[in-house]
């Protein structure tokens, strides 16, 4: 019979848009209490790293995108830069992850997230490139920021927000409660995290 | 002063005294001004204002719950001593989908109404302004926070202001738009069926709930990019969610509050953790729903739109390539009389129009009378694909000149212009749309569902915007005399083309063979080549007495074989044949698949399988191709295995009321249909009617999650 190319292609055209739509597919949460989603990406040094490589260590993995106003509230006013290299004195493994997707905001290439990171005196351990989204998508990371923390056995503790104070505004830092600091300092002292989880807030993951 | 005096006075007063003023503020990507439903205010007074928003195309501001990620529009007042306004009124928001993320908010112009109250002992006479600074966070792609120190100036007067002026209409819509606390009773539960909502109340009985959401004003207790179940009960409907990062807390919510979407009203709720009211549920999801090209909402316009791009789109199908050849043979005949052409474009788009109300009229009444029936539904009875079978081996062998219509063999070029030729026309314009039913083109399957879940007439209209899609390319051609210029002129290739041209419908006629014995088995095959082989000694004789002397006798003869052929294919006894597992819908590399059942899925679906469901039919062309181009491919069976879906496979080949429910539950009236179910419980997503391996890889990969 007809070859079955002569009905497609006057219409694929059409139904890859209408499909693109239909089959968005949802964002599967990970569970608090349960192991963090494994995964590998190359940092803006060239290197590949896992997240069982920091296994023993307590990782906090903070997704990012500096065109965010949310972002750029943490980071103007040195609030995350402080909270990384106090992290990283008490030996906390640091990821900051850009899971912005080619041509979207806050996408970096390896250099420029090497750029970004001289010029605002970021301090993550590691800058981890997502530009598929894999490593955003296995989190189900929804906002710029979005905070997670693995503990040394390599369980998931936190999950959520970096703050309570779903603002871009800088002055929304003072008197807002920190989880991811409230998290450290229960780790720290041997406690249960009191608050597990919480709302994220900020811009879209530009996946 | 006489009460008439002081009326006019005040009349006066009222035209001197300065009205509410105001003035836009453009914070880049919206407009923002404050609007009063007064033009005044007295003290003591509470009078209605709002925050009004002109956001720029594409762009779009925050509900109370921004979702996934955004923020609330906020609005802080500087007021005198004594004045305090309320809170907002959110308007319902609208799901703003962003790649794998869902945001609440709002696009276009929207009103958000609050209270604003003076003080008993303002002074009447000196107009008060009125300051708020208001913050937005305005997305498109890119999120950007802007402010507006917004003003208003409203005079006091000493008696109250009555509701005025540009904005009173505006804001009273406002309010009356506003979700309203209905009489319900809400209860959620989180087992491990999944995240459960139930809703009862006397407003929701009986209401039509398509489309029903719920829009949580606390952002971590659910996914809102998941889709959202919808099951009905008599006294109300329990929505299936997708639980978030607030269950994960060491003390999971008590209360959840919100927003119902139910149907086209918005009601606020508030939850409380507990068992779910079996009045609740149970009568299974609201008819009409789908994903994408949903059938649900889509008006009388839109469907007559869609209707006739299908119908554009039909003539490109497979199984209307046989149709297309005779058309084109046909015009080939009719190139250099333009008068002729014409007729032969109206006839043939009367015949085709003709039928399609025939068809919609024989669905309306057949679906009045209860059956469950949908498009395609001719071709579920066996005697109607054998009478197809031999028409379409009767037109091959008039093609390749075994015998001739009308008078003479005078060649194809001239002979079929006079009132035969109209007739040919008008009939294949009948033939073109009778062996079109099995190709639901893309658009055609979204109107088509529409057209049968509403009224006769609204029905109709649908059905002839197909037609006439359907018909417009030949007719455009024939009324076209500068197109029909540049056809060749007539000469022998005509009947060289004509000869070619039979054999699309000898392949036509093997096609109808083959769907045939699917539906009815071999000995029905063995009978209806034994018809055909008739036939086409009754052709011979035809065609002879065409060129011979003698033709009484030969005419009688070629008379009774036609006959015998059409008794012996419409009338025996057709048994349905047993189709065995992997046969009935003959893909060569067939994938494992289970029969569908209700039962088996809403098993699978209990034990938190994906689910692949693809509804199919033996004479659906589309379905076919999608077979062999998508779903035989090694990618899908590879996705199958690994992200562990079922795969079940729903054969319409023949009759079957289950299957007509299943599909017309979601917006469809015919198939092909493809669902693919996640594991999560939710609604199904419905995949476009053309696939590709790659797209349904996806979904199973999306769905698995």
């Amino acid at each position: 019979m007809t070859p079955p190319s002569f009905s497609r292609r006057p219409v694929l055209a059409g139904i890859a848009a209408a499909a693109a739509m239909i089959a968005a597919p949802a964002l599967a949460a990970p569970a608090i209490g349960k192991p963090a989603p494994a995964f590998t990406a190359v940092d803006s040094t060239g290197k590949s790293r896992a997240l069982s490589e920091f296994k023993g260590k307590t990782v906090v993995l903070e997704w990012t995108n500096d065109g965010c106003p949310y972002v750029q509230k943490h980071y103007k006013t040195d609030a995350m830069q402080e909270l990384q290299k106090s992290a990283a004195a008490d030996g906390v493994v640091w990821l900051s992850i850009i899971s912005s997707a080619p041509g979207k905001q806050g996408y970096k290439t390896a250099a420029e997230a090497n750029t970004w990171k001289t010029d605002t005196g970021a301090a993550p351990a590691a800058i981890l490139l997502d530009p598929k989204g894999e490593v955003g998508r296995a989190y189900a990371a929804k906002t710029t920021p979005h905070m997670y923390i693995v503990n040394p056995a390599g369980t998931l503790v936190y999950m959520g927000g970096i703050d309570d104070k779903n603002s871009a505004d800088p002055a929304t830092l003072q008197g807002a409660k920190n989880y991811v600091v409230a998290a450290l300092a229960d780790m720290k002292a041997g406690r249960a995290v009191a608050q597990p989880v919480s709302a994220p807030y900020g811009c879209s993951v530009k996946y | 002063m006489t009460p008439r005096l002081a009326g006019l006075i005040l009349a006066l007063l009222v035209l001197i005294a300065p009205a509410a003023r105001a003035a836009p503020v453009d914070t880049g990507h919206l407009k923002a001004e404050l609007i009063a439903q007064t033009q005044a205010i007295a003290p003591g007074q509470t009078i209605q204002v709002a925050l009004r928003q002109q956001i720029d195309k594409g762009w779009h501001t925050y509900w109370r719950n921004p979702g996934d990620s955004g923020e609330a529009t906020k609005i802080a007042w500087t007021l005198p001593p004594g004045w305090s306004a309320g809170d907002f009124v959110w308007q319902p928001p609208e799901p703003q989908p962003a790649g794998p993320l869902v945001s609440y908010g709002y696009s276009g112009e929207v009103i958000l109404p609050m209270t604003l109250t003076a003080p008993a002992d303002a002074p009447v006479g000196q107009p008060v302004t009125l300051r708020a600074a208001a913050a937005f966070l305005v997305c498109e792609e890119i999120c950007i926070p802007e402010d507006a120190l917004l003003e208003l100036t409203l005079p006091v007067q000493a008696q109250a202001a009555q509701p005025s002026g540009r904005w009173a209409g505006p804001i009273a819509r406002a309010l009356e738009a506003a979700p309203r606390r209905a009489d319900l009773a809400a209860v959620f539960e989180n087992s491990d069926q999944g995240l459960r909502l139930a809703i009862t109340g006397a407003v929701l009985a009986g209401a039509n709930l398509a489309g029903s959401y719920f829009f949580p004003f606390d952002g971590a207790v659910i996914d809102h990019a998941a889709p959202q179940s919808i099951d009905r009960g008599p006294q109300g409907l329990t929505l299936g969610l997708t639980a978030s990062y607030a269950f994960q807390m060491p003390e999971p919510p008590q209360i959840m509050a919100g927003v119902l979407k139910a149907g086209d009203a918005y009601y606020e709720i508030e939850a409380q953790a507990g068992p779910l009211p079996a009045e609740a549920a149970g009568l299974g999801p609201p008819a009409t729903r789908g994903g994408g090209l949903s059938a649900a909402g889509l008006g009388l316009p839109l469907a007559m739109v869609f209707a006739v791009l299908g119908g554009l789109i039909l003539n490109l199908m497979p199984c209307v390539f046989p149709i297309l050849a005779m058309k084109a043979a046909s015009l080939a005949g009719h190139a250099h009389e333009a008068k002729a052409a014409r007729g032969q474009g109206l006839a043939f788009l009367a015949g085709v129009l003709a039928t399609f109300l025939t068809l919609a009229g024989v669905l309306i009444i057949a679906q009045a009378a209860g059956a469950a029936v949908g498009w395609g539904f001719q071709l579920q009875s066996p005697p109607v694909v054998a009478a197809l079978a031999l028409l379409m081996l009767a037109v091959a062998l008039n093609l390749s000149g075994v015998f001739e219509i009308g008078t003479s063999l005078q060649g194809v070029g001239s002979g079929l212009a006079g009132r035969g030729g109209l007739a040919g026309a008008f009939f294949v314009g009948v033939l073109a749309v009778v062996v079109a039913a099995p190709c639901t083109a893309p658009f055609m399957a979204p109107a088509l569902g529409w057209a049968l879940t509403q009224n006769a007439a609204s029905s109709l209209l649908v059905f002839a915007a197909l037609g006439l899609g359907f018909a417009a390319p030949f007719v455009a051609v024939s009324f076209a005399p500068g197109l029909l210029a540049r056809l060749p002129r007539p000469g022998p290739w005509m009947d060289h083309l004509r000869k070619v041209l039979a054999f699309p419908m000898y392949g036509a006629a093997a096609w109808l063979l083959w769907v045939l014995t699917l539906q009815a088995g071999p000995m029905a095959m063995a009978r209806l080549l034994a018809a055909a082989i008739v036939l086409a000694l009754a052709a011979w004789l035809f065609g002879l007495s065409q060129v011979r002397s003698g033709r009484l006798a030969l005419r009688g003869g070629a008379a009774v074989l036609a006959i015998l052929a059409v008794v012996a294919v419409l009338f025996p006894a057709y048994q349905g044949a047993a189709l065995p597992g992997g046969e009935s819908s003959g893909a060569v590399a067939e994938l494992p698949y289970e029969p569908y059942s209700a039962e088996r899925l809403a098993e699978l679906r209990a034990q938190g399988a994906p689910v692949f469901v693809n509804f199919t039919a033996a004479w659906c062309v589309t379905c076919q191709v999608n077979e062999q181009v998508a779903l035989a491919r090694q990618g899908v069976a590879e996705s199958l295995a690994s992200t562990g879906a079922v795969y079940l496979k729903g054969d319409w080949t023949r009759k079957d009321d289950v299957i007509a429910a299943e599909l017309a539950r979601h917006g469809r009236a015919g198939v092909p249909l493809y669902l693919v179910y996640d594991t999560r419980g939710s609604e199904p997503v419905i995949l476009p009617q053309i696939l590709t391996e790659g797209l349904v890889v996806r979904a199973l990969e999306a769905a698995a999650g």
